[in-house]
């Protein structure tokens, strides 16, 4: 059951890290937006993952971002940013009991609540990435226009996406324990 | 123990974080360039300073390769000077030899604690080097060539009991021989200036130039001390010499020769 989550884990990073290299970072709205697609991955962390698996797949998903774009530790800050605070997010999001396993998405969490989280984590992610490319920072104005509208764009994207993937089995479901 | 297991176990995803942001941020600011000269302008004033030091201590070891360039061309321009000034005083009669008036050479030996000590340099007679030639350095007078080898020399220091260089007292004609009988090596006599002559603490002492050995008015050192003896011709003048013979790194060496005239009316008497 571990190898497997392992492998899909690992199959979903090499796509997320692929889709972003090749597609996502060719897209730049208005000069400011930049999709950020594989966050998409860390918001789909289920409840039920530990605090570290979740830090680790997010730490090499952006590092594998990085690896492709020649910014290495970029993405890899950003999206362990992410990583970290995605378990909290999603606790204040939604109620979860002990034994739930919410797999966040629409589906499971209700669309006003998944846009909030999604959107909050999008936002931190994509302001910790600018900064940090941008320095030293001449221009802060730039920095919060192109989180805004990157985050924006990520999420308009990625909640798109997820209404027309997510499906009933992300409903909560209890573990078997 | 335990509780430092549980410490760890309780905050592990935090503690992880750390490490995986510090990795992230090391290789954001260690391998981007741009990130990476902020980081060296604006908060890395401590990599600045470390950089610094560990350049000031590359330079102290290219140093030496330093020096012997400085030194190289110092004896070079020493000559030029030596050329121009005698062609103003039209008094340069002999040529330069082929290996230059002033020789640089590198003392490879030196004792100052003996009573007798003696300076080992590395030029020879193949680099024109010969008995009697004047060793100096940019501080002042040194010594005299004693023995010349082929390629290493012995020098008779000031610092000898054998030593005796003619010496006079800036400004005026009064001329003695500065000797040293061992003691402290900062400090030598000045011999046979006569009584009547008026030198005072702080006068400058320089070479004669009778030998030869050296120019006129080479600089030896500063009358430190005189008295004035009864019952004597002589004044007892103590020098603090010029140049700091415990610490002798590169020195040159003079080797115009004698004026050859003078040279054999000198081999005339000496010979009578």
């Amino acid at each position: 059951m571990k190898t497997l989550a392992f492998f899909r884990h690992l199959l979903a990073m090499l796509f997320f890290a692929a889709l972003q290299v090749m597609v996502c970072n060719r897209i730049s709205l208005f000069g400011y937006a930049t999709p950020f697609i594989y966050v998409w991955m860390i918001l789909r962390f289920d409840s039920f993952m530990s605090k570290g698996s979740v830090l680790l797949w997010s730490f090499l998903l952006g590092l594998s971002v990085d690896i492709f774009t020649a910014t290495p530790g970029l993405n890899a800050a950003a999206a362990t940013l992410a990583g970290m605070l995605q378990p909290s997010f999603l606790e204040i999001s939604v109620r979860i009991d002990k034994h739930d396993v919410v797999r966040p998405s629409c589906a499971s969490m209700g669309n006003s609540h998944f846009a909030l989280y999604a959107f909050l984590l999008l936002f931190i992610h994509s302001l910790a990435l600018f900064i940090l490319k941008d320095i030293p920072i001449d221009n802060w104005g730039t920095v919060i226009l192109s989180a805004v509208g990157s985050s924006l764009l990520s999420f308009a994207i990625i909640f798109c996406l997820d209404l027309s993937f997510s499906r009933n089995k992300d409903r909560r479901y209890t573990s078997g324990l | 123990m335990r509780s430092l297991l549980d410490f760890l176990v309780r905050h592990g995803s935090a503690f992880l974080f750390i490490l995986l942001e510090g990795l992230s941020l090391f290789m954001l600011f260690g391998m981007n360039d741009r990130q990476n000269s902020a980081f060296m302008t604006s908060a890395g004033n401590l990599s600045g300073g470390i950089l610094s030091v560990s350049s000031g201590i590359s330079d102290y070891f290219g140093l030496k390769a330093e020096n012997t360039e400085l030194a190289t061309e110092n004896a070079m321009l020493r000559d030029y000077v030596e050329v121009l000034l005698a062609d103003t005083v039209s008094e340069f009669r002999n040529q330069a030899s082929a290996y230059g008036i002033n020789v640089l050479a590198r003392v490879i030996d030196n004792s100052i604690r003996k009573d007798d000590n003696y300076i080992t340099i590395d030029r020879g007679t193949v680099d024109g080097l010969e008995k009697g030639m004047g060793v100096y350095n940019a501080r002042g007078v040194i010594g005299v060539v004693m023995l010349a080898g082929n390629r290493n020399s012995i020098v008779l220091p000031i610092l000898n009991s054998k030593s005796s260089i003619s010496c006079k007292i800036k400004g005026t004609d009064h001329f003695g021989f500065l000797e040293w009988h061992g003691g402290s090596p900062y400090d030598a006599k000045l011999k046979d200036i006569p009584y009547q002559s008026e030198v005072v603490k702080g006068d400058t002492v320089v070479t004669s130039g009778f030998s030869q050995s050296f120019p006129e008015s080479s600089l030896v050192g500063i009358v430190n001390r005189v008295e004035r003896r009864q019952n004597d011709h002589t004044l007892d003048i103590d020098v603090r010499l010029a140049t700091d013979m415990t610490d002798l790194g590169w020195v040159y060496v003079h080797t115009q020769t004698d004026d050859p005239e003078i040279e054999e009316l000198n081999r005339l008497v000496e010979g009578n």
